[in-house]
């Protein structure tokens, strides 16, 4: 079988090939030498995907590859993962977080915020996607049902901004700012804008929402 | 209202399509059909190429598009349903396209007519700012800094950062109360330049239909003007598009109609963009009927239309759209580079010469700095662009061609730098609207560049 390290690249290029055969089989034949399945997700899956993900943002690759190289991950996991640890009644994969992503109201630009959840996903986060045009009260009442750590708000739009304001006093007034870490994205989400609202980050890219999120959710 | 049986059809088509879920049209569609496309039409070309002159290629991307167009439709959002297009149907609207438009008024009208690639007949140039976002005191100095240039034919306005002092929120009166503002300070604008008739493109205040509906009526924008519609990302409308529509048909007002279709997104590279840029053109006719139709794709992360690896795509896709459709095609300057910078002038030139080598019939820009900053643009880098679309029109493609990669080693590198330039105040005299030195220097320095250089007389 060889090391992970070996294993990781083989795994990276069925990936990318969009192989999904040639992948469920590696990760059965992988499992079935004796790495855990924690372990083959940690250290090849998680990577591959990373590095997936680093490539997209250079558009070495574009987001067809990506998707399928998500979805074929997702079916690993529900299909050889996922079973092996339930079987073993052991370790599990932490979730590195919640994330609650919305365009918000008057928009209805997603394909950025599509980016993000898929980065975000593919490395290891849970995503709840409200979709486009989403009124500010909807954002703060899915992100208390849903117990989100950190919630994403996307506008390409610079007259949908206070739309974001709103979201921002809809926790100050609900004394729940505190509960959540709130990152902004999209064309009109400067900067300045992210300060003067106390957001906790800006995100200019999909990559950099992922990072900003690893960090958030380091504290 | 002469497009009434056009319009209803298109409705028809919005309540009685397929259904379908919006994530299975783009994987189902779009990616996967796309994908296949590109290989069964063989779309493709050498990397060192920034602007392909092979007929051949350019009626296969032409063909990829039409079949993606014909077996793909539009999808409603606000539906869920697939509109779709018979090939009789589809040719009915290509056929029936209109040849040429008028738009404007009196003495400042601008007539834009269909061309073919290589074609030396003169292409009309709209100016403007496109939606960057202004302060309100600045608007009428900043678009008069366009009006004025004798070479731009019509404007295409700037947005307003505040509304009376408050913000515009989307979807609300603001957006009316925007509009209505925008529509005043417009007609004050084209006043002033001495060209009371002249067409304005609008409404750049108006995120939903709430701003154009409500400013396209009496004493507000005119038909005359030029009227918004685009298809979302990938092949999709909403009845937000539609009732715009509806609207503008009934008044009788020009419309002009976009697709940004995404570079690196679901169609992929530069060769499935093509495709996807032809079946979007061909359906913003299907759809919207209007008079312009523009291909404005975006890249996926740096979000502008001059990254050298889309040239060849936008070039091939309006090659096919030209030579066998009289579709009045457009090409939209979205640079990174900012005014005050040699890139916007780089960055806007290559895709002019694409473009217009290309056979579009119409020539705008410069969304300068990718439209997010602030006041960022003037007239200036307008003007650069009207003189190298009538430059264009003199040569060929394949004459053009090293003239763009030339052009693309020159900024190509500095993109993700993100030379984003001045805003207005900085680089034009507020009272007199005339270029300071330094922007105007380095003007003057680009323009004997591309004389010394390409042996193009600006």
């Amino acid at each position: 079988m060889g090391n992970l390290q070996t294993v990781q690249s083989e795994l990276l290029g069925i990936l990318l090939a969009g192989d999904t055969d040639s992948a469920l089989s590696l990760a059965n034949e992988v499992l079935n030498q004796g790495t855990s399945p924690v372990t083959f997700f940690e250290e090849c899956i998680a990577p591959s995907l990373e590095e997936i993900g680093k490539r997209f943002e250079k558009l070495e690759i574009f987001l067809p590859e990506m998707v399928l190289a998500a979805e074929i991950v997702n079916q690993m996991n529900d299909e050889v993962i996922s079973p092996a640890i339930e079987a073993n009644h052991s370790e599990k994969i932490a979730k590195l977080g919640k994330v609650l992503l919305a365009t918000v109201r008057g928009d209805m630009h997603d394909i950025g915020k599509n980016m993000v959840a898929l980065m975000l996903r593919v490395n290891g986060f849970e995503v709840i996607d409200l979709g486009t045009d989403v009124p500010p009260i909807d954002i703060v009442l899915a992100a208390e049902k849903e117990k989100v750590d950190i919630i994403g708000l996307s506008s390409l739009l610079t007259t949908c901004l206070p739309y974001m304001k709103d979201v921002f006093d809809y926790l100050d007034e609900g004394k729940a700012r505190s509960k959540y870490s709130v990152i902004i994205g999209g064309a009109a989400a400067t900067g300045e804008f992210a300060k003067s609202m106390g957001a906790d980050g800006v995100g200019k890219s999909a990559a950099e929402a992922v990072s900003i999120c690893r960090e958030i959710m380091k504290r | 209202m002469r497009t009434r049986g056009r319009l209803l059809q298109v409705l028809d088509k919005a309540e009685t399509g397929p259904i379908i879920s919006e994530r299975d049209f783009d994987r189902e569609f779009i990616q996967k059909s796309i994908k296949n496309l590109v290989q069964k039409y063989d779309i493709r070309w050498e990397e060192d190429v920034f602007l392909p002159h092979d007929d051949a290629l350019a009626d296969r991307v032409f063909e990829a598009g039409y079949e993606l167009a014909l077996n793909t439709g539009i999808f409603c959002t606000s539906t869920k349903r697939r509109m779709v297009w018979t090939r009789d149907e589809l040719d009915e609207v290509i056929n029936t396209s209109p040849t040429s438009v008028t738009l404007g008024d009196g003495e400042d009208t601008v007539v834009i007519s269909t061309r073919r690639p290589d074609d030396d007949k003169r292409v009309a140039v709209c100016g403007g700012p496109y939606g960057i976002p202004v302060p309100e005191h600045l608007f009428v100095p900043i678009m008069l800094s366009y009006a004025q240039e004798p070479l731009i034919d019509f404007i295409d306005n700037a947005s307003f950062v505040s509304t009376y002092g408050r913000p515009i929120r989307a979807g609300s009166p603001w957006e009316a109360i925007a509009c209505w503002q925008e529509a005043d300070l417009s007609f004050e604008v084209i006043r002033r330049a001495g060209r009371p008739g002249m067409a304005v493109g609008c409404a750049e205040n108006s995120p939903t239909h709430i701003g154009e509906v409500s400013s396209n009526s009496f004493g507000g924008f005119r038909p005359t003007d030029w009227h918004h519609a685009a298809l979302i990302s990938e092949l999709k409308t909403n009845y937000d598009q539609l009732i715009k529509v509806a609207h503008f048909a009934r008044t009788g007002s020009h419309i002009h109609t976009f697709a940004n279709n995404i570079y690196g997104g679901y169609p992929g590279g530069a060769d499935g963009m093509a495709v996807a840029l032809v079946a979007s053109l061909i359906m913003l006719q299907a759809t919207y009927f209007g008079c312009t139709v523009n291909p404005g794709p975006t890249h996926a992360t740096l979000s502008c239309d001059t990254h050298p690896k889309m040239l060849p795509g936008i070039g091939v896709a309006l090659q096919g759209l030209n030579r066998n459709t009289n579709l009045l095609t457009t090409s939209f300057a979205r640079t990174i580079g900012g005014p005050g910078t040699k890139n916007i002038l780089y960055e806007s030139a290559a895709l002019t010469l694409v473009g217009v080598t290309s056979g579009i019939a119409l020539m705008e820009g410069v969304q300068a700095a990718v439209g997010i900053e602030t006041a960022h643009c003037t007239g200036l880098e307008a003007r650069f662009l009207a003189q190298v679309t009538h430059a264009a029109e003199k040569i060929s493609r394949k004459e053009a061609a090293p003239i763009v990669k030339k052009l693309t080693e020159k900024y190509g590198d500095d993109l993700t730098k993100k030379p984003i330039g001045k805003s207005f105040e900085q680089l034009y005299d507020l009272e007199k609207v005339k270029p300071l030195p330094e922007w105007q220097k380095l003007y003057e320095e680009v323009c004997k560049e591309f004389k010394a250089e390409f042996g193009l007389i600006l």
